[in-house]
């Protein structure tokens, strides 16, 4: 979502006949904003256009070639141009991120391990899927790593999985599914949790998929490294205190009283299509990024550093 | 750590209480020499004559070693301190103030009346604290009522009046101070005109501005944001060109401060209120401890959001500002309830959600200043897994490190005698901490030192 978001805000910059900086940040305001009232959960979608907005002034900000301002009209045209161009690789970069992700990742993962995920992410999908695969750096050859997997299912998620569960056995890692509710028992045999996450907060929380946070909490109790697989355009100013501090309200708590029916509230029903949850820092111990490893306080620092 | 345990100053200070809470002195005032005369006469007369004697004689030999040390000190001053001193302290004491008052009202600053020597209480006054308060925390300053004679004559009365106002808390809370203080300094360089021989950039900070700090120092410690814009401002003031005229450069300087003003206080605090009230959600039950207009505001603002919430107050037991909290937020309809101390805390921690604090200062790894008493709710909340939001400006930040409540800190000088004392303070370490929110936005309380370093970039 995040990605699609700034290549949309590329277009609308490309079709815009805006002459000056003010108007161009403008424009990108009010199109992120329009972006956003479209969507319930907007903090994924605020983090991309926020990024992207603070690439655009960054951008903006350089003196234009010759060394000149970008206020003059002759250079904020030649600067927009440069930026029409580089605003497209950066929404290429970003698409590719996933598989620097794997890279950076595949280091972490090592012989006879036992990686439990959940969730359908395509990032973590994309992590395992190459570490189990022969890596040729050139100078050398890796490898495949021999590790196996217990996929946590959401039957919410369940062709999402399907297609990672699907995948990792064709390159014949061995993989286990089970449910959420079996993530306890199975801790013990685990050695380290990998998950993605929808958005990454200011202070190295991440916001993800609705039974994410209870899993975190599994693996501190049992002592294991807790991973989370994440682009860096997921990371944001977000700053949630608590559970319930999204800005919108996910409908997943939902008291009834005098009705007859047995049926218990499913979570899709009247909630979210997608509800998520907050994980806070503390038991997040480490970020695979596509630029970097990180710890937590490290992304905090990145996230003052990109976007205040 | 000795504190006392309840509000009543215990003994060693011998003066009534209406006395204490009117004036702020020392326990022995009788040598502070404060604009209530009687009552210092009063003090005086306890006093054997051997005792008084002995007492010059300290002061004396204090007077003479601070003349020694200190360049700030009038050239006349060791001919006519000596004649003052030997009088003995009534009788001087009480011509000082007379004179003194006069000098304040009519020409105070011009310094031509300031003849009854500049410095005369503070060495005696050192001395006296120094033996109450036990060695090991002689570090500790404490704000003391300087009676305006004894200031510096170059010292502005905007800053004299600043400066009882600050020794007597009536402006208390640090932002405040820092608002009054940039104020006060505007005033100055407006009265300021450069002598001749000199340049204002060269003249102005080490012989205009150097004294009314100290003076206010002298009349209560700096808090950490006045040393900040203190450091900015002398800055600025490097900065001015020299070959500039000088109406310029003071129009440029009042300027500064004036957007100083606006962008690190007035604005941030609009940011902060806002951006704090989004925090609070409906059904939130928020403690707060004490009284800070920051918090009082931002809890308004919630309110006027339409936010559905209630309000617990914890009130500090010695100042009970929190009341005052409480019936603002009462007024306005917000759901408020108050308890006066810190008595069955965790059981009303229960029943929050969240802990909202307004820090004094934040040290640069990330612990919280605020008034003494904030900590223990803070790790009672971190207890129960509870959300603790500081609220602070980021012109609050200092780049120093405290891991404990004593490296900085301040004695009420209400509560100090011979036996126990009260801290004003205390630190509040990182980890009960959850969220800051600055006007550069909400982050994680251990990333203090990255806005101080942002902010250094901007800069």
């Amino acid at each position: 979502m995040p990605i699609a978001a700034i290549e949309a805000l590329i277009e609308v910059l490309g079709q815009s006949q805006v002459a000056t900086v003010a108007e161009t940040i403008d424009l990108v305001e009010t199109q992120s904003a329009k972006l956003q009232c479209a969507v319930t959960n907007s903090i994924a979608l605020s983090h991309g256009t926020h990024l992207f907005r603070q690439y655009l002034v960054m951008s903006l900000k350089q003196p234009g070639p010759e060394g000149k301002e970008t206020s003059t009209q002759k250079n904020f045209d030649i600067v927009r141009q440069h930026l029409l161009r580089n605003g497209r690789l950066f929404a290429q970069r970003a698409k590719n991120a996933r598989e620097r992700i794997a890279v950076n990742g595949r280091r972490h993962i090592h012989d006879g391990e036992t990686i439990l995920t959940y969730g359908g992410s395509r990032v973590v999908g994309t992590l395992l899927g190459r570490a189990a695969e022969k890596h040729d750096f050139g100078h050398f050859v890796d490898d495949p790593i021999r590790f196996k997997v217990i996929y946590a299912i959401d039957p919410a998620l369940e062709t999402e999985s399907n297609k990672v569960i699907a995948a990792l056995r064709a390159k014949g890692v061995p993989v286990a599914t089970i449910p959420a509710t079996a993530v306890s028992y199975a801790m013990s045999k685990v050695d380290m949790v990998i998950v993605g996450a929808d958005a990454v907060t200011a202070n190295g929380g991440i916001i993800a998929r609705l039974g994410t946070f209870q899993i975190a909490q599994l693996a501190k109790e049992n002592k294991k490294q807790f991973v989370v697989a994440a682009e860096q355009h997921k990371f944001g100013k977000t700053f949630p205190c608590g559970q319930f501090d999204y800005g919108f309200d996910q409908g997943v708590i939902d008291f009834r009283a005098g009705s007859t029916s047995t049926s218990y509230n499913k979570i899709p029903k009247e909630t979210l299509a997608k509800p998520i949850d907050y994980t806070k820092p503390d038991y997040v111990n480490m970020f695979i990024a596509d630029h970097k490893v990180l710890t937590p306080s490290e992304v905090a620092k990145e996230v003052i550093d990109m976007l205040l | 750590m000795s504190t006392e345990p309840n509000g009543e100053p215990s003994q060693g200070a011998p003066q009534p209480k209406e006395q204490s809470s009117k004036s702020i002195q020392p326990p022995k005032g009788e040598k502070t020499g404060t604009a209530e005369t009687p009552n210092a006469l009063s003090g005086e007369k306890k006093l054997s004559g051997a005792e008084l004697k002995k007492k010059a004689k300290e002061e004396k030999a204090a007077k003479r070693a601070l003349a020694k040390a200190s360049k700030e000190v009038a050239k006349g001053e060791a001919a006519v301190s000596s004649s003052p001193g030997q009088l003995g302290p009534s009788a001087g004491e009480v011509k000082g103030n007379k004179k003194g008052k006069q000098d304040a009202t009519a020409t105070a600053g011009s310094g031509a009346g300031g003849r009854p020597t500049p410095n005369r209480a503070t060495p005696s006054m050192v001395a006296e604290q120094k033996a109450t308060i036990p060695e090991c925390f002689s570090h500790l300053p404490m704000a003391k009522r300087l009676p305006m004679t004894q200031a510096d004559k170059s010292v502005h009365p905007a800053v004299l009046a600043l400066g009882q106002q600050m020794a007597t808390f009536t402006i208390d809370e640090s932002i405040n101070r820092l608002r009054a203080t940039l104020l006060a300094f505007k005033r100055v360089i407006a009265s300021y005109s450069t002598p001749a021989g000199h340049t204002l950039a060269r003249h102005f900070t080490p012989h205009v501005l150097g004294p009314q700090i100290d003076y206010l120092t002298s009349c209560r410690p700096m808090c950490f944001s006045m040393g900040n814009a203190i450091r900015w401002l002398k800055l600025q003031i490097s900065k001015i060109d020299m070959d500039s005229k000088e109406e310029d450069a003071k129009r440029d300087l009042c300027r500064a401060i004036d957007n100083f003003i606006t962008e690190r206080i007035t604005a941030a605090d609009e940011v902060i209120t806002e951006s704090g009230a989004k925090h609070i959600e409906n059904g939130d039950v928020v403690l707060v401890y004490g009284r800070s207009s920051l918090v009082e505001r931002t809890l308004l603002c919630a309110y006027s959001f339409g936010t559905n919430f209630s309000v617990f107050v914890i009130d500090d037991p010695y100042e009970r500002a929190g009341q005052l909290l409480a019936k603002t937020l009462a007024a306005e309809g917000i759901k408020v309830t108050y308890c006066g101390d810190f008595g069955g805390l965790i059981n009303h921690m229960r029943h929050a959600t969240k802990v909202l604090f307004a820090a004094d200062a934040m040290f640069s790894n990330g612990a919280m200043y605020a008034r003494a008493g904030a900590c223990d709710v803070a790790l009672a909340a971190n207890e129960l897994e509870k959300e603790v939001i500081t609220l602070c400006e980021t012109i609050n930040i200092t780049e120093r490190v405290a891991t404990d409540s004593l490296t900085y800190n301040e004695i009420d000088p209400e509560r100090c005698s011979a036996e126990a004392f009260r801290l004003l303070f205390d630190t509040t370490p990182v980890k009960y901490l959850n969220a800051l929110i600055t006007e550069l936005g909400c982050v994680a309380s251990k990333s203090a030192p990255i806005l101080l370093r942002k902010l250094e970039e901007f800069n």
